[in-house]
């Protein structure tokens, strides 16, 4: 993306989509270019998006090294209502005691997040959103 | 060179919801967007304009990603990999109105002149439906 990546404001009816929990679809590129796309639990607090993952997976690798990906919320009641949110990763935060992870548990699950395994290491992606378009702007 | 599609994700992809597509923008970027679909034979079809985004991204670089999610039950999902082989036109609309049935069981209401119908091969599988990440 050329030019100034200025921050978007989203607007109520986006905000309001991303309160429920369902999950976002992320689109990351893989390292020949090609699309990858993932279902991913979510946050959306304080104007930034915010993701947790193992750093096994192939998603939050795609994520560190482009610094970008595209997402997609869906309302589950009208599937052609929807936001696409271009965003680009702002910073990366080890959650080693596992409380982000919990947290969004929560918000999905009402429940603790499972234990973690061995060797297991996850981390929370800080997202800023910078473009957003689709049915519901 | 296409894959099969396993008997459960046969199954899967004869479920009713939007397939969400991810297209290569030329700045490098994704788009993604949800479209009507239909699986027939290992084929995946998709119908648009050729004035859309996601079509002239493919005629570009033919790679297309689906995700295929159970809107209900959002841990039911399948990743194919593929790629466009060929599009032709879809006079009087009859694909669209085809893909309506399947969504809406209605006939197709907008505009049936101008459309596109979209080939898509899968080239690979993966996702909760297969079992394979």
């Amino acid at each position: 993306m050329a030019g100034a990546k200025k921050a978007a404001a989203l607007s109520p009816a986006v905000r309001k989509l991303a309160a429920l929990p369902i999950l976002v679809m992320i689109a990351t590129k893989r390292d020949d270019g090609s699309v990858q796309l993932n279902p991913v639990w979510f946050e959306l607090k304080d104007g930034f998006v915010w993701l947790n993952s193992n750093t096994k997976r192939a998603w939050p690798k795609n994520l560190q090294r482009d610094r970008e990906l595209t997402m997609l919320l869906v309302d589950p009641k009208v599937p052609d209502r929807y936001a696409q949110i271009r965003g680009r990763l702002v910073s990366l935060i080890p959650d080693p005691k596992a409380e982000f992870i919990d947290r969004l548990s929560h918000r999905y699950t009402g429940k603790k997040f499972r234990e973690l395994e061995p060797g297991e290491h996850r981390v929370t992606f800080k997202i800023q959103p910078v473009t957003v378009t689709g049915q519901m702007i | 060179m296409a894959v099969e599609l396993s008997p459960k994700m046969q199954a899967f992809t004869q479920e009713v919801f939007p397939a969400i597509i991810g297209t290569n923008r030329k700045d490098g970027s994704v788009e993604i967007v949800p479209v009507w679909f239909e699986q027939k034979d290992g084929i995946f079809w998709i119908n648009g304009g050729t004035n859309r985004g996601w079509f002239k991204h493919l005629e570009r670089d033919p790679r297309i990603t689906l995700l295929l999610i159970d809107p209900k039950e959002m841990f039911r999902w399948a990743q194919i990999e593929g790629r466009m082989v060929n599009w032709t036109e879809d006079p009087g609309g009859e694909h669209i109105n085809q893909l309506s049935h399947r969504y809406l069981k209605k006939d197709y209401q907008g505009p049936r002149t101008g459309r596109i119908k979209i080939q898509i091969e899968p080239l690979r599988v993966t996702g909760a439906i297969d079992g394979r990440r």
